[in-house]
């Protein structure tokens, strides 16, 4: 697991090696019965298999993926050709300023009974929810990325003659890439945040809803064994787009 | 004014011996030996890598030898100490405070009371002629003003020794020939013990008594020039003179032989 | 402010070359682009394409009629004080936290992954969590706060203290500062930026725990407002509520920034 940043100290073990304290220490705890609402990580376990079992869980899954590759999907498509826009053109910048901080700052949370009265009470607005939550940090980052291009090697290109083309897919696009990477690293991670507010808020279907059906009856091992999908799921997301960020950029 | 120039009384010596300093794999500094009177003005120059940054750095305090001491007044080093001050390559102010603050910084950690101290601020700022500019912020203030707001904070906590790490670096030539002569008419007023480091042969010649040279990877001391033209430098016009040119020749020679 | 490289387009004309005279048009195309959306809003509102679209004057309306009743008031009341203890405790844990965490790095290392965890991770999922556990009281809404934005507060102030620029650290040790003297005139000054930063991002995340927590609560704070508009079918009293909320939230951090600019007047434009 990487951290958001990327790089923690590169000596001694792991950065993940240290979160196996907290784990025998949760297993300690949940054995001392201290209290109701921390059961013993075992337990857990075995509670998330039987859900992995009877397919409760991978129903609940695929429901949520699909609402979550859709909307950061949208978000890229819109993000990044936005994003570039907005670093190479100021009055783009100028015009869409204003919307992008508040999409940024704005808690988009409560947007979703909005959402809810306009779509109805359907998956679509989970989409809606994920594409909100990822694309302003994709726009953002995307614009700065773009703005941060070295300028002479901008002025280098229309010295040598590119073509638009060539302009935007060999220099531009390159070199704005790392940052473009982050964004979609980021986005990906509020696309997940924004996942399981919008499932909760719909509470319709997905691992939200089960969040918000399981802490309603009661059932903590089971709320317990979504949490922790949820949470692997939201690092695997991280993860991929860590992956797919050395894929892309080799001379980093 | 061209006797030969008597040191500050406070003025001290220092003394490297036998000095070595590895970095990982790079011996920065091997076995290195010398001696810098009081009220010298010294230069310590040679090729990038060649360990001059590091031992200026041992002179101060920063940086402990693997092997070997430096004597200060017949005393070692320790640590950084109030008897020495460094001047940075790029400047190092606090960009969040004034220039008289910044300048007052030394005094201020030394408990100096708040009226004292700026007003031995504002002496020095005259000094290094940035009166006016005491209330502005660094980054308002062009490189060449950030670096003298540099000295005038090195020289506001009356330092022994003078330590000054490639301090014209950053500035261009035309601005670079009028600090050297500010620089060498402010210590020309207080004769403290200077270490300089510096790349540009012309500067090593040009500034001190003695200028000593060092080769890189591992890095020794390879000569000792004596510079023995006349004080003050601007008023004899040493820069036209023949023997200043044949000085920093025979620096080039012997650094042209470790590149 | 140089002017953007210009692609090179057709005919040799450049896109994206914004010259120093046209900055006023600039200006109409922004108040032109949120004239446009009104306008589209209202339209929206006027057709029959869905019931659920109040027009803006209907808005606008049911926003004056919220602001004049005390349901409002007093819910903006229960929700402002979840707010300021949660944002209260990650404040008073997170900053001495994280500049702990700067200043000891082994221990930093260590903690950073969990807090690396809690920010990657979804934290709207442990609200059914705390609701089990702690009921719905204005304490469980205060710990969804305190969730959300501790995180981000004590990473910063953590970020804050590594970051300080290595050249003041050696000026400083040169000057043979003691080990006090350089944690309140080197460390605190440099890591204030960043603990600014922290706090207003902190902030934006507090607002987004909180707003989910009450929608799921029901029971008090603005929350409750917006589902009850929401489950009436009132959605002009809907779009009003959520309108205010977001403005409110919007407000706190603009006054958040209008602090820190102010803290951090020393900075270069």
């Amino acid at each position: 697991m990487s951290g958001a940043a990327g790089t923690g100290a590169r000596r001694g073990p792991p950065g993940w090696v240290s979160l196996v304290p907290l784990l025998v220490l949760w297993e300690a705890v949940g054995r001392a019965d201290v209290a109701l609402f921390i059961p013993p990580l075992s337990r857990v376990a075995v509670t998330w298999w039987k859900l992995a079992g009877d397919g409760t869980l991978w129903k609940a899954m695929s429901t949520s993926l699909v609402a979550l590759v859709q909307g950061f999907g949208l978000a890229l498509l819109v993000g990044i050709p936005l994003g570039t826009a907005m670093g190479r053109l100021r009055a783009v910048q100028y015009v869409c300023d204003p919307y992008v901080n508040v999409l940024t700052s704005a808690p988009l949370s409560a947007l979703v009974p909005i959402l809810i009265a306009l779509f109805g009470v359907k998956d679509t607005v989970v989409m809606a929810t994920v594409f909100l939550f990822a694309v302003s940090v994709i726009v953002v980052n995307c614009m700065a990325g773009v703005k941060g291009v070295d300028r002479s090697i901008l002025e280098m290109a229309r010295v040598f003659g590119a073509t638009p083309l060539q302009f935007f897919a060999k220099i531009l696009l390159p070199a704005a890439l790392p940052a473009i990477l982050v964004g979609a690293h980021l986005g990906a991670m509020q696309a997940v945040k924004g996942m399981v507010v919008g499932e909760m808020l719909v509470s319709l279907v997905g691992l939200g809803e089960r969040l918000v059906y399981y802490g309603n009856t009661f059932l903590i091992l089971h709320l317990y064994a979504v949490i922790l999908t949820v949470v692997v799921l939201a690092l695997l997301a991280a993860q991929l787009v860590h992956l797919a960020d050395r894929a892309l950029i080799r001379w980093k | 004014m061209t006797a030969a120039p008597a040191a500050a009384p406070e003025a001290l010596e220092i003394r490297v011996e036998g000095v070595s300093k590895v970095f990982g794999a790079v011996q920065a500094l091997e076995g290195v030996s010398l001696t810098i009177e009081a009220g010298e003005f010294v230069t310590f120059i040679g090729p990038s890598g060649c360990g001059k940054t590091t031992l200026l750095k041992m002179i101060a305090g920063l940086i402990r030898p693997d092997a070997g001491r430096i004597l200060i007044g017949g005393r070692p080093v320790e640590g950084p100490g109030h008897d020495r001050s460094l001047v940075f390559q790029d400047h190092a102010l606090m960009p969040w405070t004034s220039i008289l603050r910044n300048v007052a910084f030394g005094l201020e950690l030394r408990g100096v009371p708040k009226a004292e101290r700026q007003a031995a601020a504002r002496r020095y700022i005259a000094k290094v002629k940035l009166t006016g500019f005491e209330q502005h912020y660094p980054h308002q203030l062009s490189g060449g003003m950030q670096q003298r707001a540099g000295l005038a904070r090195a020289l506001a906590v009356n330092p022994r020794i003078l330590l000054m790490d490639e301090p014209f670096a950053s500035v261009d030539e035309q601005t670079r020939r009028l600090f050297q002569d500010d620089l060498l008419a402010v210590w020309g007023e207080e004769r403290r013990t200077v270490v300089f480091v510096t790349h540009s042969m012309e500067e090593a010649v040009y500034l001190s008594d003695r200028v000593f040279l060092i080769s890189p990877r591992p890095g020794r001391l390879v000569e000792v020039l004596e510079v023995p033209l006349p004080r003050p430098r601007a008023d004899h016009g040493v820069r036209g003179d023949p023997g200043f040119t044949r000085l920093v020749e025979r620096v080039w020679d012997t650094l042209k032989k470790l590149q | 402010m140089s002017e953007t490289i210009g692609v090179p387009g057709r005919r040799g004309r450049s896109k994206g070359r914004l010259v120093q005279g046209v900055e006023p048009a600039a200006v109409a195309l922004r108040l032109g682009s949120v004239a446009a959306l009104l306008a589209a809003w209202e339209w929206a509102g006027r057709s029959k394409a869905s019931f659920a679209i109040p027009t803006f004057t209907q808005t606008a309306l049911a926003g004056v009629d919220l602001l004049g009743s005390r349901p409002f008031w007093e819910a903006l009341g229960t929700s402002g004080q979840s707010l300021a203890m949660g944002m209260a405790g990650a404040v008073a844990v997170g900053i001495p936290l994280g500049l702990l965490m700067g200043t000891l790095p082994t221990l930093g290392r260590y903690l950073r992954v969990y807090f690396e965890l809690m920010i990657a991770i979804p934290t709207a999922a442990v609200i059914p969590l705390v609701i089990l556990t702690m009921g719905i009281t204005v304490r469980s809404s205060a710990l969804i706060v305190f969730l959300f934005s501790a995180p981000f507060i004590t990473m910063n102030a953590y970020a804050g203290v590594r970051d300080v620029n290595p050249r003041l650290a050696e000026m400083a040790r040169a000057f043979a500062a003691t080990p006090r003297q350089f944690f309140v005139k080197i460390v605190v000054p440099s890591s204030l930026p960043m603990l600014l930063v922290g706090l207003r991002y902190g902030l934006s995340r507090a607002f987004v725990g909180l707003v989910v927590a009450e929608l799921l609560l029901s029971p008090f704070g603005v929350g409750k407002l917006i589902m009850n508009a929401s489950s009436m079918f009132q959605y002009d009293r809907l779009f009003a509520a959520v309108g205010l909320t977001i403005m409110a939230a919007l407000a706190l951090l603009a006054a958040l920034q209008r602090l820190e600019g102010r803290l951090l007047h020393w900075r270069r434009p």
